[in-house]
């Protein structure tokens, strides 16, 4: 193939795209496995608790990416996408049923109604008056649900709620919630990848390079902005119902702008517009967090300290570095 | 009623002080500072540390800290990733205050701690009917004076003419010779002064808390977002806004202050997403 002048030839570039989708593959099949494997491997059950928890929080920052990543909209109260959905489903799991699938519904359907609405306001911002805006948002749910003690509990939260059922069966803790949240990931990993990779998903990458270019070429800017902040509240929801059946509760520290900014860190640090690099990210931070907090009493100062060091030396996070690593080794030929 | 509308102002006239320095500090070099609100929870703190050895000077002596530790938290982290997308600076500042927030926790324990008035001004005075605090009258009189003073600073001084010309186009201003660098970490500086100040002058009435931030960093944020990202007098107007909806809500309707706020914010989004004035940025 005779390369053109500039050196660069799309034919010439085929051949290693295709490796890079097939080792993409590859990779992808590899960690499903090994997340199947990991409950015969003998941990002890923490371990296996604790990596549901960061599987959820993996979900749950593929969420925030599609807003911060694919749409260039930096939500600073993405909390309040999982907090809501804990208290929707835990309410939902204790007063009518606790099949999975039905709590996830309405707690994905509670998350895209205050999605809606937040979204009514928000989507005419963006940048840092999105980000800010956001952040008011969720600070608000997080004083409704301190203050409204007869429906959230107050600062308690909601305590006691049962099992998730699939299909009629009991949904045991331990391996058994730890394979659901297996699949839930998955399926969701799947279907955001569907979506990212559609034309709807293209107009949100137009969206982020430029919004005013976007408009001008006829993209109502407005209404895909409100369509991914409910597609992503939604998604969110679907990780705070496994978070409420993890955690048989909900709290209103869920609601909090630390987890807000935890999210957003995770998010970011793993390598925003990959949808992979967030779920690595959230493993990364559960397993740092839990290991720091039972350390010593300095962990808030030692994590903030990380955080920043994070933001100052790790801009484009680990997926950047896994990229920057990956074309070390297939340099591309030019 | 009155009381809470008096209250208000109150209020307002130190989230005025906080928030004219985040604003500041945004459309001097769109810069979101997270920190701020840490750095006036450090001047509370300050102030009750050095209130036995110092007396009331303390109240100056808080922000004299704070100062140097703000512009050395500039130069460290904020200066070298400002060519970056400006969330980055969110970002970090989010971190920063993370760190100082364990801090405070980590030196000074989680307590809330409530300083008394000074004597002479520890009594109420009559208005309209209604016992109100001295104290609360004399420090929302000055923190309105220094607000004052730094409009007028910004109005009618050489170096306030530089920050206006910043704020309105920051190439051009590079372009005529002013040095932009440094001017963001002197009012960087200048600005978690007046939030150290506001801190120590609220310690006898919002008492001293890790938590105090928080609380003031969501409402200046607001206030700044109402009266449009930059735009200064109406920050200012956003403060008061914001403070008499939490007020005079709260009277009515207790703990749902936030909510009322809320709505009022959004009302007001909803109809002038520039802000107040309607010369605010919106990105």
């Amino acid at each position: 193939m005779a390369a053109s002048p500039d050196g660069q030839s799309r034919a010439d570039d085929v051949p290693r795209r295709d490796s890079r989708e097939v080792a993409m593959r590859v990779l992808l099949a590899g960690f499903t496995l090994l997340a199947l494997a990991v409950p015969f491997m003998d941990f002890n059950p923490f371990f296996i608790t604790l990596l549901t928890e960061a599987l959820i929080f993996g979900i749950w920052a593929m969420s925030l990416d599609l807003l911060v990543g694919y749409t260039g909209l930096v939500s600073f109260g993405h909390a309040a996408s999982f907090g809501l959905a804990t208290y929707a489903a835990g309410l939902f799991a204790q007063n009518v049923s606790a099949d999975f699938l039905l709590s996830t519904v309405v707690a994905m359907l509670a998350a895209a109604a205050v999605a809606f609405l937040t979204g009514l306001v928000v989507t005419r911002l963006s940048g840092i008056a999105f980000a800010i805006l956001t952040l008011c948002i969720c600070q608000v749910l997080f004083q409704i649900s301190v203050v409204w003690r007869s429906f959230t509990g107050g600062l308690d939260g909601l305590i006691g709620v049962p099992l998730p059922t699939l299909f009629g069966r009991e949904v045991e803790p331990g391996d058994e919630l730890y394979f659901l949240t297996v699949a839930t990931l998955i399926v969701t990993y799947l279907l955001l990848r569907r979506v990212v990779e559609s034309p709807f998903g293209k107009t949100l990458l137009a969206i982020r390079a430029n919004e005013d270019r976007a408009a001008a070429i006829g993209i109502d800017v407005r209404r895909h902005k409100l369509v991914i902040l409910i597609l992503s509240w939604m998604t969110g929801g679907v990780a705070g119902t496994l978070f409420v059946f993890l955690k048989a509760g909900a709290n209103p520290m869920s609601l909090y702008w630390f987890e807000s900014g935890n999210i957003l860190a995770i998010t970011i640090l793993g390598g925003i517009g990959t949808l992979f690099g967030p779920i690595i990210g959230a493993i990364g931070f559960i397993f740092i967090r839990d290991q720091v907090t039972t350390m010593y009493r300095a962990w808030q100062f030692s994590f903030g300290l990380a955080f920043v060091l994070a933001v100052l030396f790790m801009p484009s996070g680990i997926a950047g570095i896994t990229e920057r690593f990956w074309r070390r080794l297939w340099p591309a030929r030019s | 009623m009155f009381i809470n509308t008096l209250n208000g102002v109150v209020y307002g006239s130190f989230l005025a002080l906080t928030s004219l320095g985040l604003s500041l500090v945004f459309g001097l070099g769109r810069v979101v500072n997270f920190a701020h609100g840490v750095l006036y929870a450090l001047g509370g703190y300050f102030f009750v540390i050095f209130l036995p050895s110092l007396g009331w000077w303390a109240m100056l002596f808080a922000p004299l800290i704070v100062v140097p530790l703000a512009i050395a938290m500039e130069w460290l982290t904020i200066a070298p990733i400002r060519h970056r997308n400006e969330i980055y600076t969110l970002l970090v500042t989010f971190g920063l205050s993370f760190m100082i927030t364990g801090a405070i926790e980590y030196l000074w324990g989680t307590e809330t701690t409530l300083i008394k008035p000074p004597v002479i001004f520890q009594g109420t005075v009559d208005i309209l009917g209604n016992q109100f605090p001295v104290y609360r009258l004399i420090a929302a009189g000055l923190s309105l004076l220094v607000t004052g003073l730094v409009f007028a600073f910004i109005q009618f001084t050489p170096i306030g003419l530089q920050i206006r010309a910043i704020t309105d186009d920051n190439e051009m201003a590079e372009a005529l010779g002013i040095n932009t660098r440094w001017l963001l970490t002197v009012i960087f500086g200048g600005a978690a002064g007046f939030a150290a100040f506001a801190g120590a002058l609220g310690a006898p009435i919002f008492s001293v808390d890790p938590e105090m931030g928080t609380g003031i960093i969501i409402d200046s944020f607001l206030a700044v977002i109402l009266g449009g990202l930059g735009h200064l007098p109406g920050t200012a107007v956003g403060a008061f806004i914001v403070a008499l909806a939490k007020s005079i809500g709260g009277g009515y309707i207790a703990e749902w202050a936030i909510a009322v706020l809320f709505l009022v914010v959004a009302a007001i989004m909803v109809l002038r997403p520039r802000g107040v004035f309607g010369r605010g940025r919106i990105a």
